[in-house]
């Protein structure tokens, strides 16, 4: 865009530097702008993309074009601070903002745009250390701050309303200072800050904050307390680095590391299981054969052939559920679809209608906080059905039993919990057998031990969780997180 | 045949056709004179605890076989029960556990306790019998 003739390019008298947006799309320099760059009227070459590709700094460049575009499409003001190349290649700061209040006989049909000149009492050295600690701070993402306790305030450099996304000239407050971090990190935010304001302790966390467009990213964040000349604290120092690309990536991986781990030890699990369960048996069929071998008349012989039998029912029963938990394992591809709560539970009530009758049973159940969830129905069946039947066949023997089934959204996990007032089961003994498979704990002859372990493998199988907790005598509560 | 030298075994394991088993190959080879069933570890305590109030030398089993495996009391919690009141019983007792599992781990922790005299993998062999029997006379 550049004219014939460049006196028309450059505006007005006013010792103040700014960018004149006419409604045609011309854009002119003031004089004041050009000079404070060193650069005569008739050197530069006015348009953006000179001011893009030599003038302004390539760290502030981005951010620059994105504002400038979406105040001239949409009219939405910013305040940026940049570093600008003057004509000799040395790099100044300026402050450019488009609501700028200042009188000024300006053209009401043009938009404005200024740059101010920070301007810094310093040496040169100084200045360009700052221009280095700048650097650094904004390659890092490290922002710095200070609380003031004599003055109740807090300071924070431009790097750190930058990443806090708070304008340039946003005063923090120290009052409200825990509005920077979201709802569940507050806590640690609190007690972190008060032991290092009250016990000296430096810290150096992981924790979440929160931006002004409340955005929460992870962060590290150091501090250490500042002693006056009496050993008293009389502030904090400190900053915190952007670390939320590394964080999440971390967390995705300890995640997929964890979903390794435990379908590594299901496999070591069914591996454990097969061989187990399976030597029993064939050990027997040895045992049978050796047997026979002993035995010397033919009757005493045929005698052994009701244990064949009986070895040959266990070990098809074997069979039946190591292939009912391959299924699961192979299956967890098959059709999800959202599943009703309480259409579930009432195809599980009607199936086993008579035991609920026969021992009197009551179930409550509430699913107002979740009503739904996208799952196998099958397996959402089976797990309602183990849980539901272990409950009466383990009930307590001087109440009838009642089982309260809810379910619940909490921190995103969606959870059914599912308790009884039965026997219960001692908790420091068997606490970590209760899923194993033909891990029986009760007296009872029906005992199987495979119920909850199916339960279990339904559950992981998909990716959930299942826990219990349970006291002696008073009842067992199942807590599944989908 | 001669008459059996050991006069009491226990056999500790949950799974009845096992015992079943176990059961005929003794009396066949007639290596006991009695034996002593419990399906887990629960049972067999009751009777260890109600014995040490009236000890019978006869009462008292020269070897018991322990599975590990069981509801309600496995054989480690029976192990370390055992090793806490054996010495009350004045009489040499060899414990053998006997167990289906091929853990490694299991099998050195095994070898490990002092009270357990030696672990047979199942399944049992009638000469493993004979010769445990013969060694316990």
């Amino acid at each position: 865009m550049l004219l014939n003739q460049l006196s028309n390019k450059t505006v007005d008298e006013i010792d103040i530097g700014y960018w004149e947006l006419k409604d045609n799309d011309e854009i002119l320099w003031s004089k004041a702008f050009l000079s404070s760059l060193k650069y005569s009227e008739k050197e530069a070459k006015i348009n953006l993309n000179y001011f893009l590709n030599h003038i302004i700094h390539k760290e502030d460049h981005d951010l620059f074009r994105n504002n400038f575009f979406s105040f001239i499409k949409n009219g939405t003001d910013f305040r940026q601070s940049m570093l600008l190349k003057s004509r000799k290649g040395k790099y100044k700061e300026f402050v450019c903002t488009t609501n700028f209040n200042f009188s000024l006989k300006l053209n009401e049909n043009s938009r404005f745009i200024f740059f101010n000149k920070r301007k810094f009492k310093t040496n040169k050295k100084v200045s360009k250390n700052k221009f280095y600690y700048k650097e650094t701070a904004e390659m890092t993402k490290t922002g710095s701050w200070y609380v003031d306790f004599t003055k109740q305030k807090s300071y924070w450099d431009q790097q750190t309303r930058r990443i806090l996304e708070y304008p340039e000239d946003y005063i923090p407050s120290l009052k409200h200072s825990i509005k920077y971090f979201p709802k569940a990190y507050q806590k640690l935010a609190k007690n972190t800050f008060i032991e290092c304001a009250y016990e000296g302790k430096k810290f150096n966390i992981e924790i979440k904050m929160l931006t002004k467009n409340n955005r929460s990213f992870w962060v590290r964040a150091m501090g250490k307390p500042v002693f006056n000349d009496l050993k008293k604290i009389i502030g904090i120092r400190g900053v915190f680095q952007d670390i939320d690309a590394s964080k999440t990536k971390e967390i995705s991986l300890q995640k997929t590391s964890n979903i390794v781990a435990s379908q590594n030890k299901r496999l070591f699990n069914f591996a454990h299981i097969v061989s187990h369960n399976l030597r029993s048996h064939t050990s027997n069929l040895t045992l049978i054969s050796e047997l026979i071998d002993t035995y010397d008349s033919c009757e005493e012989k045929l005698s052994l052939i009701e244990n064949v039998k009986d070895i040959a029912n266990s070990l098809h029963e074997t069979i039946e559920h190591l292939n009912e938990v391959v299924t699961i394992q192979t299956s967890t591809n098959k059709s999800k679809s959202l599943v009703v709560f309480d259409n579930i539970l009432n195809q599980v009530i009607k199936s086993i209608g008579q035991i609920i009758a026969k021992e009197n049973t009551t179930i409550h159940s509430n699913f107002s906080k979740l009503e739904a969830i996208d799952y196998i129905p099958a397996y959402l069946e089976s797990i309602f059905l183990n849980i539901i039947t272990n409950a009466i066949k383990y009930k307590h023997p001087d109440r009838n039993p009642i089982i309260t089934i809810k379910s619940k959204v909490l921190d995103n996990n969606k959870i059914l919990e599912i308790s009884d007032n039965g026997v219960g089961i001692d908790m420091d003994k068997y606490g970590d057998k209760i899923f194993g498979m033909y891990k029986t704990f009760h007296y009872n002859d029906d005992a199987v031990g495979i119920g909850l372990f199916i339960t279990k493998n339904q559950v992981e199988a998909l990716n959930g969780k299942i826990s219990v907790s349970s006291e002696v005598n008073k009842g067992t509560t199942f807590k599944i997180e989908f | 045949m001669r008459p059996p030298t050991v006069n009491l075994a226990c056999i500790i394991d949950d799974d009845s056709i096992y015992v079943n088993l176990l059961k005929k190959i003794i009396n066949t080879k007639n290596l006991c004179s009695n034996i002593l069933v419990f399906n887990n570890g629960q049972q067999s305590i009751n009777y260890f605890e109600t014995l040490l109030n009236n000890l019978k030398a006869e009462d008292i089993p020269e070897v018991i076989f322990l599975d590990l495996n069981m509801p309600i009391i496995d054989g480690w919690e029976f192990l370390d029960w055992f090793k806490s009141i054996k010495h009350k019983f004045k009489k040499q007792i060899s414990l053998y556990i006997v167990s289906s599992s091929i853990n490694p781990s299991d099998i050195s922790k095994a070898k490990s306790i002092p009270e357990v005299y030696d672990y047979i993998s199942k399944p049992v062999r009638v000469k493993d019998l004979e010769t445990i029997f013969s060694k316990t006379s």
